[in-house]
């Protein structure tokens, strides 16, 4: 119930083992070249659905179910949550394949809307707010979670009585990563009565959101890691900042690796030059050596020569600033070449939704630095991960810093509204800016002039997940000294 | 409640069916009529009031009613019989014959990858069960 079925049949001339075994090998053919490492129940699966114009879509799930030679059930997240089942029967002379697919109306509301087809929101019935994230593009990857942590945190809101005794109304929007669709998208929810717009995508969307929204009454939040600058009254940007991020990171991932020459190689927009730029200045006064630096463009596929230029350069440690779904292709591509015999890497926007995308073998010698793992031991964390699990299961995506970052700016932004009992912008933002909060990640603390305080951890991949490393030098607090909690949501 | 000047002319009246169509997509029951509409090319009145079992038969006729005004739902009369059929131009009709074309069209792909995977081999002469 609540779901369109579509449903589709074919029959082919030979035995269910023979269609069931072929799934997932190769890439060939089978189902939008499936993409997975393993047809194993739970692994991450990739389909590349050519739905309209340009580059196909990922669809991004995992293996639900899977009953050889019988059924494969896929369950995905991105760009929709729903279910497509793969059936098999014995039929004579082969097999009968029948395909049911599952979506629901936030799926049909996207294809409506990735269609071209003009599509009006609803008439507001209490405060709205809207979540512009990536449901499409490279950053579908980190973002796989994001869409899931904005209704939750709407569902904690509106359990707690909502704000001012209304439920809080979230819109969803897929800025397909890219910053003009985001910016046409933003304009979109402010439209429909938005008047705070939560941003977990690119620091180019976030520019160009902040560009578009001048002079409208809205409160943009940018929740993940970035670069900082442009915050306003109406401009606040949480998540972690890179100068920070390294100067954690550099001599705990330099004792590990052994050595200390640094390639840096990432995506070409702001936060991967800035965060270079920043490694340029803070990375030899730890004793590092910088060899060489490369960039290739959102959605690159092919790191080959690049590659070969990190291999020639005598890297210990790449600085990867790829994002999403190019990180994911980095990465395997730089196992698949034998890279990571010689090298490791730090990923300051690494996260578990990309690390599973990378797989289990490739993974190895992948570490992060954040401000949130799903392994940390907060009570609030704890929480999370099972009202997560609840009221999502156990095939969604893992939570990430990126992930949590919604949840976290959502409460924040509550807490701040049912403090000066408004939803109006400037006094939410304004009380929003002086607050210290206690959120999963521990206690974010602002201080009025843009700067987020918050823990930040070193983790390693073990496995294609995030596990943490001896946490006596790698957990420090980043700016002022810790202070007691002064409010709690 | 919005101070945005483009608020009122934001979506002009070229774009009410649209806008209809997704209010009309909001409602579970009417998801569930185009489900049931989806599987077949048409379906008389009594049909889905058979098979849409969690409100009654007047509930159905007024989402039916919702749905052809919104431009999902097409009605064609026969007699004393109504007959309903997704609406052939609209948005639903639409993204629902994509998403029937592309998972087709995968499962065409399959069955070649399926069929070159056996090669020369003997084609599977298992019989239907029972």
């Amino acid at each position: 119930m609540g779901t369109i079925a579509v449903a589709v049949e074919e029959f082919a001339a030979v035995a269910p083992e023979v269609v069931f075994d072929r799934f997932g090998r190769d890439g060939g053919g089978w189902l939008f070249g499936a993409s997975c490492d393993r047809v194993a129940l739970g692994e991450p699966i990739t389909l590349r659905a050519p739905i309209g114009d340009g580059p196909p879509v990922d669809v991004l799930g995992r293996i639900s179910d899977l009953r050889r030679p019988d059924s494969i059930t896929i369950t995905h997240d991105q760009p929709w949550r729903g279910r497509i089942r793969l059936r098999f029967t014995v039929a004579p002379g082969g097999t009968r394949i029948r395909l049911d697919a599952h979506i629901d109306a936030q799926g049909l509301e996207w294809l409506m809307r990735r269609r071209g087809h003009p599509v009006r929101d609803r008439a507001a019935t209490g405060p709205r707010i809207g979540a512009l994230t990536s449901r499409s593009g490279s950053g579908s990857v980190f973002a796989s979670a994001v869409a899931n942590a904005a209704v939750l945190a709407v569902d904690e809101i509106d359990v707690a009585g909502g704000i001012g005794g209304r439920p809080v109304e979230l819109l969803h929007a897929d800025d397909a990563t890219d910053p003009g669709t985001g910016a046409l998208e933003a304009l979109r929810l402010a439209r429909a009565g938005c008047r705070t717009i939560f941003l977990t995508t690119t620091s180019a969307t976030y520019q160009a959101v902040s560009s578009a929204l001048t002079g409208h009454d809205v409160l943009v939040v940018h929740t993940n890691m970035n670069e900082g600058g442009g915050e306003s009254r109406l401009r606040i940007r949480l998540g972690e900042r890179p100068w920070t991020q390294i100067a954690l990171a550099a001599g705990p991932v330099m004792r590990s690796s052994g050595g200390r020459r640094w390639f840096l190689a990432g995506n070409d927009y702001v936060w991967p030059r800035t965060v270079n730029r920043i490694a340029r200045e803070v990375l030899p006064g730890n004793g590092a050596v910088l060899v060489g630096e490369g960039y290739a463009p959102l959605g690159a596929r092919d790191f080959g020569p690049l590659i070969e230029r990190i291999a020639a350069s005598g890297a210990d440690i790449v600085l990867d600033t790829f994002v999403g779904a190019d990180a994911a292709a980095f990465e395997r591509q730089c196992h698949a070449m034998g890279l990571r015999e010689r090298t490791v890497s730090l990923g300051p926007a690494m996260d578990e939704a990309t690390l599973e995308r990378i797989g289990f073998e490739a993974s190895e010698g992948i570490h992060g630095v954040s401000g949130y793992f799903q392994h940390l031991q907060t009570e609030r964390n704890g929480t999370l991960l099972q009202r997560y699990r609840e009221r999502f299961g156990r095939w969604a995506p893992p939570l990430s810093s990126l992930s949590e970052s919604m949840f976290e700016a959502i409460h924040v932004w509550a807490a701040a509204a049912r403090q000066v009992r408004t939803t109006d912008p400037t006094p939410v933002a304004d009380e929003m800016r002086h607050g210290r909060f206690e959120v999963p990640r521990g206690t974010i603390a602002l201080d009025g002039r843009h700067h987020v305080e918050q823990p930040l951890h070193l983790a390693a991949a073990r496995g294609a997940t995030f596990g943490s490393m001896s946490d006596s030098d790698c957990t420090v607090r980043t700016g002022a000294a810790r202070t007691p909690p002064g409010r709690r949501r | 409640m919005s101070t945005d000047p483009d608020a009122s002319d934001a979506f002009g009246a070229g774009d009410r069916d649209a806008g209809l169509a997704f209010d009309a997509l909001a409602d579970p029951v009417r998801r569930r009529i185009l489900a049931v509409l989806s599987e077949s090319d048409e379906c008389s009145a009594g049909e889905l009031a058979d098979r849409i079992t969690t409100v009654g038969r007047t509930a159905v006729s007024t989402h039916l009613r919702v749905l052809r005004i919104a431009g999902l739902v097409s009605e064609r009369r026969s007699g004393r019989f109504r007959y309903y059929a997704i609406e052939p131009g609209g948005a639903a009709a639409d993204v629902i014959a994509l998403l029937r074309n592309l998972f087709q069209s995968s499962l065409g792909e399959a069955r070649s990858a399926a069929e070159s995977a056996a090669g020369h081999r003997e084609p599977a002469r298992r019989e239907a069960a029972g």
